[in-house]
């Protein structure tokens, strides 16, 4: 979950790690009222939760009264990359010495924290990394260690600290650890973390991401007002009414009806009718366990779906039962109706109470299951990827 | 033969008297999984199953010799859990639920390598190895004992690709699922080169998905190994950048792309299969 930038800042402020000290504002006249404390001299940054916002035009200096006015006004008005601006950080210009970039991450590969420093802060940090390696300067840090102040130390030597402020960058870099490791953090980047004039060190940016798995850890977030979010742009309106539901759902622009089990098949399905000639039109993802509850709302979204010319439908019961999987579908046809061709194979833990509830179901009102092709284990799940296809292109010639 | 688990393993269920812990323990049970016990704090000297109920790991190795486990807790149990497992001698800990913290996934990596013990998961659906042991959530039907080991980081494809293995005669030594979390507690790599040591493992099927660094992770491994490894990766036309479900399958730049990842295995002498059909056509081109 990545955080606004003045939201990373309220987090850095409360570890000691000193920042610009500006305030955010939702509309031109707030941005006036901000800029006045700051006389005047102030960077307008657009608060988005995507990156590289500054070449798509979402920081602006402003040196005037009349300028922070025009530029606020401009921000508001801009989308970058999708998002709206609701909201912008005014901070006050810095005196800028020297800049440089300081992050940390998690390196999954060698189940390590590394932190990463550059001296050529204030650019494009990949582009640095790619093209000359050697002004990168990284420090692991084993799960079962604990941060010297010594290795930022000899991280500030390594990046030209003069001797005198090594202590002070050091603190800095000890903050920011602790911050990551105390806030269950998956990156943290101050690029620039800015010197002053007067040798001072502060994070002029901030970026932050904290693992969603870990929030039920910090309940003070939400005292702070930062809430779960997702991090993409912006959602179609299923895939609105699929997050109500709890649904994992993506849009694509297809138009055979994906209701597959776990997450792992329904990306491979998904390639599965790309070979046999077919486009998805969503991927989705019933989640561990789903209760039937659940099911019939997923076969909602796929029968509400006008683009929509044939559903494919695959069950292996694991976690996810048959029965509940028979009990999810046989809800939706019994409440909602079915009104485009399925094609399923349902197998695995339960399936004999699975295929017990659906013939019982069928022979009660087999009306409900006109619409439906239904296979066991005997039949491959190609065959069942290739009849999708094949009822959709019915669907689309008709 | 078989890895990590066969008949002889002395396996506890942390998590055995809540819901998904007494379900799958009576599956395991039946299917002949050698359960000697459970955990659960509190409720020691009760039975499950008719398998005894201890409140601590300790007490569990002590009164059973117990040496592996299978976790159903929920995700923020999980840390101290596997680290209480490890310490009190367990040697392999299977971790079912997912969305665990990353930062807790890492410290029971560390504290696993430093007891000598090994982890699965988590999000994984367990490990078979069929006729012997089932532990996790994987359905019984998709498998039965032979010749191919597979290792995945979907439940799901697991099973189709046991299924089909099943179908076409040829069987499965071992099926291990590494689990959908972001960081895994076991990589491709360590458990292709325990395939490799396993002489009944005549060839391996490794499936992984966009998202994530531990199918590259395997490359050096596969150019190493002797027993021939056939691979999948699933997502080769998921759109970028957009989150799939599982929190692993996130495209992290072009090292977490499928194209890169099929172009790394098949450059290491993996051999490619699109679906599972493709799979037997494979197996018998290398005459196994």
């Amino acid at each position: 979950m990545r955080l606004y930038e003045y939201e990373a800042k309220q987090l850095f402020n409360k570890y000691k790690i000193t920042i610009p000290g500006g305030r955010t504002a939702l509309d031109p006249g707030e941005a006036l009222e901000v800029g006045e404390e700051f006389g005047y001299n102030v960077v307008l940054k657009a608060q988005v939760l995507t990156g590289g916002r500054g070449k798509e035009g979402g920081i602006k200096l402003a040196r005037s009264e009349g300028e922070v006015e025009k530029f606020s006004e401009e921000l508001f008005k801009t989308k970058i990359k999708g998002y709206d601006v609701d909201k912008i950080l005014v901070d006050p210009l810095l005196d800028i010495e020297k800049e440089f970039y300081l992050g940390i991450t998690i390196d999954r590969f060698n189940y390590r924290l590394v932190m990463i420093a550059s001296a050529e802060g204030g650019v494009d940090i990949e582009e640095v990394a790619a093209k000359t390696p050697e002004k990168i300067i990284k420090i692991n840090f084993n799960m079962d260690e604990k941060y010297y102040a010594f290795e930022g130390m000899q991280l500030g030597k390594q990046l030209g600290v003069e001797s005198g402020k090594l202590r002070e960058f050091s603190g800095f870099c000890a903050n920011l650890y602790r911050l990551f490791t105390d806030y269950d953090a998956k990156l943290m980047e101050i690029n620039p973390l800015v010197q002053l004039k007067d040798g001072k060190f502060i994070a002029a940016d901030a970026r932050v991401s904290l693992d969603d798995d870990a929030l039920f850890r910090h309940p003070d977030l939400a005292e702070m007002g930062i809430e779960k979010r997702h991090e993409e742009g912006e959602l179609t309106p299923r895939e609105i009414q699929a997050r109500e539901w709890g649904i994992p759902y993506l849009d694509l622009d297809g138009y055979i009806g994906m209701f597959p089990g776990g997450a792992g098949f329904g990306i491979m399905g998904n390639d599965f009718i790309h070979y046999y000639g077919g486009k998805p039109a969503n991927f989705m993802d019933s989640g561990g366990g789903p209760s039937p509850e659940r099911l019939a709302k997923m076969l909602i979204l796929l029968d509400e779906n006008p683009d929509v010319k044939a559903i494919f439908g695959a069950r292996f019961g694991g976690i996810s039962r048959c029965d509940d999987f028979a009990k999810g579908v046989i809800m939706f046809l019994k409440e909602h109706g079915l009104s485009k061709p399925l094609v399923m194979r349902m197998t695995g833990n339960m399936w004999q109470e699975g295929v017990r509830l659906f013939e019982e179901a069928k022979a009660e009102n087999p009306g409900l299951f006109e619409r439906i092709e239904f296979h066991g284990i005997e039949t491959p799940i190609e065959d069942i990827a290739k009849r999708a296809v094949e009822l959709a292109g019915e669907q689309l010639n008709a | 033969m078989a890895i990590l688990v066969d008949k002889n393993s002395k396996i506890i269920v942390q998590g055995i008297t809540g819901g998904a812990g007494s379900f799958h323990a009576k599956r395991m049970i039946e299917y002949g999984t050698n359960i000697v016990g459970g955990i659960s704090p509190g409720k020691g000297g009760q039975e499950v199953e008719g398998k005894p109920v201890f409140d601590t790991c300790a007490e569990a190795v002590d009164e059973t010799g117990a040496d592996t486990s299978v976790v159903f807790l929920s995700a923020k149990f999980v840390k101290d859990a596997v680290i209480e497992a490890v310490r009190a001698g367990i040697k392999f800990v299977v971790v079912v639920p997912e969305h665990i913290p990353i930062h807790d996934m890492l410290r029971i990596r560390v504290e696993a390598e430093k007891f000598g013990a090994r982890v699965l998961g988590g999000n994984t659906a367990g490990i078979i190895s069929p006729g012997q042991a089932n532990l996790g959530i994987m359905p019984d039907i998709a498998f039965s004992p032979g010749r191919v080991g597979t290792v995945s980081r979907s439940g799901s494809i697991t099973y189709y690709i046991a299924d089909t293995l099943t179908r076409t005669g040829y069987g499965e030594t071992t099926c291990v699922g590494l689990g959908g979390d972001p960081v895994l507690g076991s990589t491709f790599d360590e458990i292709l080169e325990l395939f490799e040591q396993d002489d009944q493992t005549k060839a391996v099927v490794m499936t992984g998905e966009i998202g994530g660094i531990y199918e590259e992770r395997a490359a050096s491994t596969i150019e190493k190994i002797n027993t021939p490894v056939i691979a999948m990766i699933g997502g080769v036309f998921a759109p970028q950048g957009k989150r799939m479900g599982h929190a692993g399958a996130i495209v992290e730049g072009s090292m977490g792309t499928a194209e890169s990842k099929l172009k790394i295995l098949e450059e290491a002498g993996a051999h490619i299969a699109k679906t599972f059909n493709d799979i037997p056509e494979i197996l018998g081109s290398l005459n196994i």
